[in-house]
């Protein structure tokens, strides 16, 4: 699979972010690690480009950060969804859901 | 939301950005462990990590582009460059505000004023709707005459042109609180009079219809004198030994007349009411009913005038020209003010326009020295609109710094008019600085900051096109500046001029008296002490220090005197004669000793001129020279106050109205023959000021008697003088700014022009011109837009004349000889200014000129 266009992955990072985050509260190599494992590593894109994504969602009020101590007993800043996140991420799946319908009723029209 | 999440995270300043190097560095370490973890040796690990995690800086640099405000970024950042270009140029920046401070200051001061007096009167609701009704006799040359009763009683049956009519009448009351006397000055009004002003009581009741005895206190006076306790309802005081029940206190806001402290009712007998051109003491006030305009009302008035004038017994009103006038409020009340304000604030605009041009100049001139700047700026990528919004911000900023300092100067200029000793002083000292004012200073400097800063702006625009036209643009610019200035400068000198020459006539007017080292002060007559005015007037001849004291009623240069028609025992008016009319003052034997009128004629007045002697009184020369050529005025009998009285003595003529008029022929009488008047005042003539001498004399003669009005005579003429001087003294500041502003523009445009055309000259001189055709050649060039801008600044003062006009004496609006003196001191101005830039031309080397640039 070849690697995807960075632009379209700019909207899509952010539901990628959310959605994982919808499952718990992670910290950003937590989330890079998830989005990589789910993917199989097909976003092969750098993983520094999550915290300008992450910042994103903080000034947009869609997720919350706290310093607080991972797994392996660090301390890291642990993201976690809001509920105008949970909105957000519902519309954005919604939507995403179209684009994907459509893009699938060209392709099998072909 | 965004705008407060991005807000609520830059609060947190620095934390946030350390937060973020931490957060990527840990990420990066998590990934180096994961690739050790898998194996990999800690070199190759750290190669992949990288490599998985991308730049790392690119990373933290877009993150922080998320909360920050990219416009409100930038815009900062152009103005810091701004101020700090600023703080480099301290001086040009300093001139540049400070020009903008003193026109703004001026501006808003003035408009302060002029928007407390005539464009929101006292900031009466609907003012516009409120008419005042005055009368004109032409016969005997008055206007704005106070009504009688007979206009009140016509203007409030005209219900079809009015919704509420109101009369007033001045009070001078004596309170006697605490053992004290204390001078009241308040109004007795109809009972509409607050319907009329649309003014609600604060506490309490007005007046009901049939009241006589109720008073309503101001509420400044309710404040300071009843400490603002809400008992002082139905308290009662004494005025004039009469109790007075207070029914009301007036709203806060409600300062008409400016002096007032307390309002009583005014009961007009039927017989006031009916006497026409007698009592004229009221002033009638209406309110125009919804619907009628100004000029219908004022129909209706006339309307009754003519039928007035044509039906019985209207021959005699016809003959004297008899009218009603009906003002807008705003109007009345600004009087005297109306032409000086309007002129004033024209004159700051002036000089605030000639400062935007003298700014817009130097802005120019520093903006073609910073054209290396903005063209390395340009080609690095700026674009020309970012460049232009600089040199807009920049000029923004120098206007709201000036202007800001403008707000403070009008603020100190307002303190300043509010103490202003000029008739109308009443009204300026209510004169503030509102908020809308405030505003209209911001805006009126923000407004010059964008037109100063639209020059350089354009001609940046400009810079596009060939050089050789930017060149020629720039000399048009530069020729509308010069001409400007110099219009300006001219206008500006030219009124100062104008009202210099008649403040200089006006102050060598010969009074007739010896005004210097007296001191005058009113009392009110008490009324159960007949031998008071002789006790005072012998403890005043006794006092220490005093040379000679008289007392007198009225004053001279106070109120004028007391006009009235008089009648010569056996002599007839001849046919066409215009009635006789002369002014009356009530003195003691010492007032001409004190005064220094001297006696030409016959007797002084004697102390046996007494109540029950046979009534005399003296003339001045104008009197008798008018009604007595030829002929000994010595034994002749006049008829003005009080019947016949014997003509005694002769005296010469003095200017006692005002400095300014004629004043009509004078007849002196013995003030205690002449009792009418509840106030008198005493005239001591010392070698030092007598204010606090009389004040305590006048206590020790009887506790109970107030004093006001206590000045020198030299402050009386100051203050009759007052508008003259503090406008001939405003405008002296504002041509002569404005003058300054002309000469260092000019200067700094021409010098700019030399800079430019250096190599030129050089070229020229190095083909053979000769330094005088270059020095002429340059001052031809500023001549010609100098000869222009005269044309256009004599133009501007002939457009101005008619408001200029009344506040001249003696001068006529295009006097040939001030205009002259202007148009010389300017032209000699622009000479000088135009002078050095051009023999500086004159005199390039033409070697160095050409290895210029």
């Amino acid at each position: 699979m070849a690697t995807p266009n960075p632009e379209f992955l700019k909207g899509t990072l952010d539901m990628l972010i959310l959605r994982t985050l919808s499952r718990g509260p992670n910290h950003g190599y937590g989330i890079a690690q998830h989005i990589r494992r789910l993917s199989q590593d097909a976003f092969k894109v750098g993983e520094g480009s999550l915290y300008p994504a992450l910042q994103r969602l903080l000034v947009n009020g869609w997720v919350r950060a706290e310093w607080g101590i991972t797994e392996t007993n660090r301390q890291a800043r642990v993201y976690t969804i809001t509920p105008a996140g949970r909105k957000q991420l519902a519309e954005e799946v919604r939507e995403f859901d179209c684009v994907l319908a459509a893009i699938a009723r060209v392709m099998e029209g072909v | 939301m965004r705008f407060w999440n991005r807000l609520r995270l830059r609060t947190r300043g620095g934390r946030l950005e350390t937060e973020l190097q931490d957060e990527i560095r840990l990420h990066r370490e998590m990934l180096h462990e994961e690739f050790v973890r898998q194996g990999m040796p800690p070199a190759e690990a750290a190669r992949a990590a990288a490599r998985q995690f991308g730049n790392p800086a690119s990373a933290a640099d877009l993150s922080r582009d998320e909360w920050t405000f990219p416009h409100l970024d930038i815009l900062w950042k152009d103005v810091r460059f701004a101020l700090r270009l600023m703080l480099r140029h301290p001086l040009l920046t300093a001139a540049a505000a400070l020009t903008v401070a003193f026109g703004v200051g001026a501006n808003t001061a003035i408009l302060s004023v002029l928007e407390t007096v005539l464009l929101n009167p006292l900031g009466m609701p609907h003012a516009s709707r409120l008419m005042v009704a005055r009368v004109h006799l032409d016969k005997l040359q008055m206007r704005h005459a106070p009504d009688s009763g007979v206009e009140f009683r016509e203007l409030h049956a005209m219900t079809d042109a009015f919704s509420a009519v109101a009369a007033m009448e001045n009070r001078a009351w004596t309170w006697q609180t605490g053992g004290q006397a204390t001078r009241l000055l308040g109004q007795a009004v109809t009972p509409d009079f607050f319907r009329v002003f649309g003014a609600a009581p604060a506490l309490g009741r007005f007046f009901s219809g049939d009241e006589e005895r109720g008073v309503v206190l101001s509420y400044d006076m309710w404040q300071s004198r009843f400490g603002g306790d809400a008992g002082a309802i139905g308290r009662t005081i004494v005025l004039d030994d009469t109790p007075h029940q207070v029914v009301g206190v007036a709203p806060k806001d409600f300062r008409f007349p400016a002096d007032a402290a307390a309002w009583s009712p005014l009961v007009l007998s039927k017989y006031r009411l009916s006497q026409r051109g007698y009592n004229m003491t009221l002033l009638v006030f209406a309110r125009l009913r919804d619907g009628v305009t100004p000029a219908r009302a004022s129909g209706r008035v006339n309307r009754y005038v003519a039928g007035l004038a044509a039906g019985p017994g209207g021959a005699e009103w016809r003959e004297m020209g008899y009218g009603i006038d009906l003002d807008p409020f705003a109007i009345y009340l600004a009087g005297d003010l109306r032409s000086p304000l309007w002129l004033l604030w024209a004159a700051a605009l002036v000089v605030l326009l000639t400062g935007c041009a003298n700014v817009a100049g130097l802005l120019l001139t520093r903006s073609s020295s910073r054209r290396k700047e903005i063209a390395i700026r340009l080609s690095l990528g700026a674009t020309r609109w970012q460049i232009v919004r600089q040199l807009l911000l920049e000029s923004l900023l120098l206007g709201t710094f000036g202007g800001l300092a403008g707000v403070a100067l009008a603020r100190g200029a307002v303190a300043l008019i509010a103490r202003l000793p000029v008739p109308g002083k009443e009204v300026l000292a209510l004169v503030s600085l509102q908020r809308g004012m405030l505003l209209y200073g911001l805006a009126l400097a923000m407004l010059s900051g964008l037109l100063f800063g639209l020059a350089p702006a354009l001609q940046l625009l400009r810079e596009s096109q060939t050089a050789a036209m930017a060149r020629s643009r720039r000399r048009w610019f530069q020729d509308i500046f010069v001409t400007a200035e110099v219009a300006g400068a001219f206008l500006l000198v030219a009124m100062t001029g104008l009202l210099l020459r008649s403040l200089w006539t006006v102050e060598r007017v010969r009074l007739g008296f010896d005004s210097r080292h007296l001191t005058t002060a009113y009392f009110t007559k008490p009324k159960n002490d007949p031998g008071f005015q002789d006790r005072l007037k012998a403890e005043l001849q006794h006092a220490p220090g005093v040379e000679s004291a008289a007392l007198v009623y009225p004053v001279p240069l106070t109120t004028g005197g007391l006009t009235s028609g008089f009648s010569i025992r056996n002599r007839e008016r001849l046919p066409g004669e215009p009635e006789w009319h002369g002014e009356a003052y009530f003195v003691t034997p010492e007032y001409f000793e004190t005064m220094r009128i001297p006696l030409l004629r016959g007797r002084n007045l004697a102390a046996s001129d007494t109540a029950g002697a046979p009534t005399v009184c003296l003339i001045d020369r104008k009197l008798a020279d008018r009604f007595f050529p030829n002929q000994d005025p010595i034994g002749q009998e006049i008829s003005m106050y009080k019947g016949w009285a014997r003509i005694v003595g002769v005296t010469a003529a003095v200017r006692a109205d005002s400095l300014e008029e004629e004043t009509r022929p004078v007849a002196y009488y013995s003030l205690p023959q002449v009792p009418f008047f509840p106030q008198a005042a005493a005239v001591v003539r010392s070698h030092t000021p007598a204010a606090k001498l009389i004040r305590e004399v006048v206590r020790r003669t009887n506790a109970s008697v107030p004093v006001f009005d206590v000045r020198t005579m030299e402050e009386r003429i100051g203050e009759s003088l007052g508008i003259r001087r503090v406008l001939a003294m405003l405008l002296c500041v504002f041509g002569g700014i404005s003058l300054l502003l002309a000469a260092i523009g000019i200067y700094g445009v021409m010098a700019q022009v030399v800079g430019e055309r250096t190599q030129e000259v050089g070229i020229r001189m190095a083909m053979g011109a000769r330094p005088g055709q270059i020095l002429r050649q340059f001052m031809s060039q500023g001549a010609r837009s100098g000869t222009l801008g005269l044309v256009l600044g004599v133009g501007a003062t002939a457009a101005v004349q008619k408001w200029i006009g009344a506040l001249l004496y003696q001068v006529r609006p295009l006097d040939a000889a001030t205009l002259a003196a202007a148009a010389a001191g300017i032209l000699a101005v622009l000479v000088a200014a135009v002078w050095w830039p051009s023999r500086r031309a004159s005199r390039i080397d033409p070697q160095a000129a050409l290895r210029h640039e």
